[in-house]
Formats: structure tokens, sequence, C-alpha cells
């Protein structure tokens, strides 16, 4: 029978990849960085939207938040797991109110809907449209071309920002950032200082890719971040969250070095894709106990707006100030909350 | 409906529910003006709310009531565009500003369910005179069994703060009174300060009772966040650039400014924070941060 067939083959497939979070780790970590992570679960969504039984739209957004749940509970530190479960919720509403005719200007919350909607619309998503199958995974195919992109759109950008002999400093390992300084170093010739960020150190494998790509590069300790940033001209990091108020949740150390950049006016650009904006606002900060002795090893930081300069993500550049506006753009207030 | 009737019912809402905003009892009065008056015009129902709207704020000169107004009178016109026939738009006005009454009597509501995960567990909060918002939202992290501390401000000349003292020791948080000019001394103890609005302009800045500024510029200078919470119906098309631009309507009370012979003399009873101090403003279309606020407007007043 190919129903049953195909449904423990899809749950197989979901299981799979659960367990494969949990021992994943973080984002930042050797095993995957999170371009794929979000990648391996846009497509698992729309297998699950290809394969699961469902009649209608409200039937498939609840599975999906079920299954969602099931996700983010594996690996909380894990954001992109849950932000590729809300693009493709709203994804759903979208199609489903193209398919009904009506605008999707009426979802979103604002003064001007409080003063002229006509009753308590409760939109409950319970028509069924057969095309709307078709319709939604053409969509999940977009959004997954989008995300292949993701980092060449943004190393695309790299000439704007870096000129000739410029001192730029990084901090751990990010692919976003390599791939951006890799693109400038085809033209220009700069300087990379990266901070090594103990203790997993992943500033020492940047350094060395990026030494293979024929830029000069100096590793120097967290402890130095200060000491040497007056003779730094930018301050280019990655991030594993940009949360709704503007902030980051970025790799330990982040927040030194920001702190340092603002002493100093020193501009902090931020290289982080669409994926990775997160509609929470506060900072969770994340602990791990390292050894017997007991050491509060944070593996996060938080950094407040105010420190940083510039966002370069895929769409473009974009101030901190704005980032809740791309938030209402790319999730559907209700879907915050899984 | 003449003007001693508007005040009359005006009072009437206040004294019925002393828990209702003071915007909200405005907008109800208008909308049982609109549904009193015999007007054949719309043009001529728009000039006799205007004058009642400047009746009402004859009565109670808070930013609130003008906002409250305000927003009544775009709804009046959005509607208006809609249906060109007076007796049909009518129909059609009143059913939607009974609408609009009940979702904005769910923004209190709303902004509590918000803003309460912001209050950790053990958390000391500071917060400016009587505000209902910030009671709301205390009573609702109280009832997630949260435990926490407040300080208020007695907020002189009228001090609202006691009141506002009082109604949280009914709830059992501990609260400590502190004097206005103990701010500065207090915030090395607190871990956030929170403060209603009268009025959210369209810089994402904020009016409120004298003596929120100084609050605001003590918690930027202790690295502390500065929360305010507001219903969506506060939002006022002023752009003050600092504290003289806020119009002097605002600033004293009704009989005051009847009365007085020279305003310099007499005690503004508000002041103006500018958004680079908000941290986050929590209102019933969400968490905003200020630059969010001119979007808003922007979408409304279009």
């Amino acid at each position: 029978m190919p129903g049953p067939y195909k449904e423990t083959d899809l749950t197989e497939r979901v299981e799979a990849f659960l367990s494969d979070l949990k021992r994943g780790g973080t984002g930042a970590g050797p095993l995957r960085g999170s371009a794929e992570t979000a990648r391996e679960t846009t497509a698992l969504l729309r297998k699950i939207t290809a394969q699961a039984r469902w009649g209608s739209a409200g039937d498939l957004m609840e599975i999906i938040r079920k299954e969602g749940r099931r996700m983010t509970a594996a690996q909380p530190s894990e954001t992109t797991v849950g932000n590729m479960i809300r693009r493709v919720l709203k994804i759903i509403r979208e199609e489903y109110a193209r398919s009904r005719g009506s605008s999707e200007e009426a979802d979103q919350e604002s003064l001007h809907k409080l003063l002229t909607s006509g009753g308590l619309s409760e939109e409950n998503f319970r028509q069924h449209f057969p095309p709307l199958k078709a319709n939604v995974i053409e969509a999940i195919n977009e959004l997954l071309t989008e995300l292949e992109g993701t980092t060449d759109n943004i190393a695309m950008q790299a000439l704007e920002h870096i000129h000739s002999n410029e001192v730029i400093m990084t901090i751990g390992r990010s692919r976003t950032v390599e791939a951006f300084l890799k693109d400038a170093a085809r033209k220009r010739k700069f300087h990379v200082i990266v901070a090594e960020c103990a203790p997993f150190c992943q500033g020492h494998e940047m350094a060395t890719n990026l030494s293979k790509a024929g830029i000069e590069t100096t590793v120097i300790t967290d402890a130095a971040i200060f000491a040497v940033m007056s003779r730094v001209n930018k301050v280019i990091i990655g991030t594993q969250t940009v949360l709704a108020n503007g902030g980051l949740r970025a790799i330990n150390g982040t927040h030194t070095l920001a702190l340092a950049a603002k002493h100093h006016s020193t501009p902090l650009i931020v290289c982080a894709p669409m994926f990775k904006l997160s509609p929470q606002v506060r900072d969770y900060s994340k602990v791990r106990i390292l050894s017997k002795v007991n050491v509060h090893c944070p593996v996060f930081d938080y950094v407040p707006p105010e420190l940083i300069t510039l966002f370069i993500s895929n769409i473009g550049g974009h101030a901190p100030s704005y980032i809740y506006r791309l938030m209402s753009e790319l999730y559907h207030p209700e879907d915050h909350e899984l | 409906m003449n003007n001693e009737e508007l005040v009359e019912y005006f009072r009437d809402q206040m004294r019925k529910d002393p828990d209702m905003a003071s915007a909200v009892a405005a907008i109800r009065t208008l909308l049982e003006f609109l549904k009193r008056d015999k007007g054949e015009t719309i043009l001529g129902l728009r000039e006799s709310l205007m004058s009642a709207t400047d009746c009402l704020t004859g009565v109670d000169s808070s930013v609130a009531v003008s906002s409250g107004g305000e927003l009544f009178l775009r709804f009046i016109s959005l509607t208006s565009l809609e249906h060109q026939d007076l007796s049909r738009c009518k129909k059609v006005m009143e059913e939607r500003g009974e609408l609009f009454l009940e979702k904005i009597s769910m923004s209190r509501t709303k902004v509590a369910k918000l803003c309460h995960t912001f209050i950790k567990d053990g958390a000391k909060i500071l917060t400016h005179s009587y505000s209902r918002v910030v009671l709301r939202v205390l009573e609702k992290a109280a009832a997630e069994k949260k435990r926490f501390s407040v300080y208020v401000t007695e907020s002189q000349p009228d001090a609202a703060g006691q009141h506002m003292a009082e109604a949280l020791r009914k709830l059992n948080v501990p609260v400590t009174v502190v004097l206005d000019a103990a701010v500065g001394y207090v915030l090395e103890k607190v871990d956030l300060v929170i403060v209603g609005a009268e009025g959210v302009v369209e810089s994402g800045g904020i009016i409120n009772k004298i003596g929120t500024y100084q609050m605001a510029l003590c918690s930027k200078a202790h690295n502390k966040p500065f929360y305010v919470v507001a219903e969506s119906f506060k939002f006022v098309r002023l752009y003050p650039l600092n504290q003289q631009d806020v119009p002097e309507k605002f600033k004293y009370k009704a009989d005051t400014l009847k009365t007085a012979k020279n305003l310099s003399e007499e005690h503004p009873i508000i002041d103006y924070t500018p958004p680079s101090l908000i941290t986050l403003l929590f209102t019933d279309l969400g968490v905003l941060t200020p630059s969010a606020v001119s979007d808003e407007l922007i979408k409304l007043y279009l």
C-alpha cells in the first residue's frame, strides 16, 4: 500500500532529523552550519506537506505546528528550525488567502484594522482548495532556492563595505563572514584579525581558511580584543540569531567585542541571512557546565541593538531599528508562539 | 445632545467604571453623541463631533482624551468614505463603533499577556505614579505566581503613587513608596522600570506624568531597561522635539487652563520622554520598538 508506506517513511525521516538535531549541538559547532539546518528543515517540511494526510490548510498548519514543537524541543538553541517553521506557516496562510481571493494585508494587526474591520473575524482555515497543496509546495521550493543563495547574496555586497588596506576584526568562525571576506579578497588587499574565541577556539579554523584564500590574517586571544581595537577600521561578525529588537544572540565574546568597538567608535557590521531572524525578544543565555569544577561557561552572548551599526543580509543592508519591520514581513504574529 | 448633557454623560461614564481609561470614556460619549445626532450631512456631523471633542477636552485636558477624540474622528472619516448615504453610514458607524469599543476594552488584557513574561522571578520593579495598565500587568505577573517587589514613586502634586501602593498591597505584592527625588538613589537596587503612558507620540516617545523623563534618564545612566505599557488608542499625532514643543493645553489640568492668569507660574503635570530612552513599548498591537510606532501611525492616518 503506498499510503501507510509513505507514512512510515515520513515518520522515519522526522525521527532521524530529530536525533540528528539532538546530537548536532549548536549551529556554530563542527557538525553542521545553521544554513544546512535551515535547508534540511525546509526540505523536511516540504516532505510533510507532500506526504502527510491533510484536508484543509488548518489541518496542515496543525501538523506542522506539532512537528515544529517537537523539533524545537529537541534542540532549543537552534533557532533556525523554529524560524523555518514559521516561514512555512506564513506561506500556507498566504497561499490560502490567495486561493480565497482576499488580500493578506487583512491579517496584520494595526490601528487601521481596528477602526475599519467589519467583525471579529476568526479565520479558521477550514475551506478545502485542491490546488493549495501544489501552490504550497511551489512556494516552499522558492524558499529553498532563496536559502541556497543566501551566502552568495551576502558575499556579493562585500566590495561595497571593504576597502583597500583596511584592518578588519572578526571573532570565532562564521561561514557567512568567511565567504564575505573571501569575496572581497578577490579584488582588494586588506588585513584580518581573528579573535580565537575560547574555549572551542573556532577562530583558529577561520584563520586557516582565510589565509588559504590569500588574506593576511592574525590570530589574537580574546583578552587582547580591547588592546588591538584602536588599530581596527571595521568589525565584521556573524551571529547565531537576530532577535526581534535588533539585538543578537552570538557566540560568547561578541558582547565584549561590541563594547570595545563602541568605545573606539568603530562600526560593527553583522552579516546574517534572513533565516536567522527570530521573533524572540528576550535573551535566553545558555549555560553549559564544562568540567567538574562548577564553571559556568555560557555558549552565547546577548548583544543589545545600540552597539550594532549595520546588518548585511541576503536582501541588503539594514539598520537595527528596521529589524522589526522585516519580522512582520517574514512571520505572522500568531505564529510567534508555535 | 448639547454640551451639558455631553459633559454629564462623560462624567457618568468615568464614575460608573473608575477602571476605564479616559480615552475609552470619551469615545463612548462621542458614540452616544453620534447616535443622538440629528444632522443631515456628513460634514455637519464631523463639525458637531469636533466641537463635542473640544468640549470634552475642556473637562479633562489629558492627552488621552484628545487622542481618543481624534481617533474617533478618523474612524468617522474612514467609514464615511465607504458609504455615501448618511443613514446607511450612521448605521455602519454605530455597529463598528460598538465593535471598536469591545476590541479596545480587551486591549489591557492583551498588553498584560505580552508584558508579564518580561518580569522574572525575584525581580525588583520601579514604576511611576498610578497607572491602571501597569497595575494590570503586575496583577497578571502575580497571578502567574511570580515573586517580585515594587518601588513606586510618590508622584506629587497629587500623591497618586500612594493610590498605586494601596492597590498593590491588596494583591499581596511587597511595595515601597519612595520620594520622587529618590529615583536615582533606588535605581541601583532595581532590575527594570515599567511605566504607563498618557500618550504615545509619533517619534516613539511618550507623554506621561511629570517625573517620567527623569526616571528614564536615570535608568539610561544605570543601564536598566525602561519599558512602557500603553494601549494602541493612545497613539497621538504629535512630534515634539523637546519639552517646550508639547502643547500647553496638555501640560496643565483643564481647570488651571481656564482660571490661571499666568501659565508660566503654574507647574506642568506631564513631561515628554524621548524614544532614545525607551527600550520597548508593550501595546495591544504587539511588542514594539520605538521606531515601529511611527509606522503604525502612518498606516492609520495615510
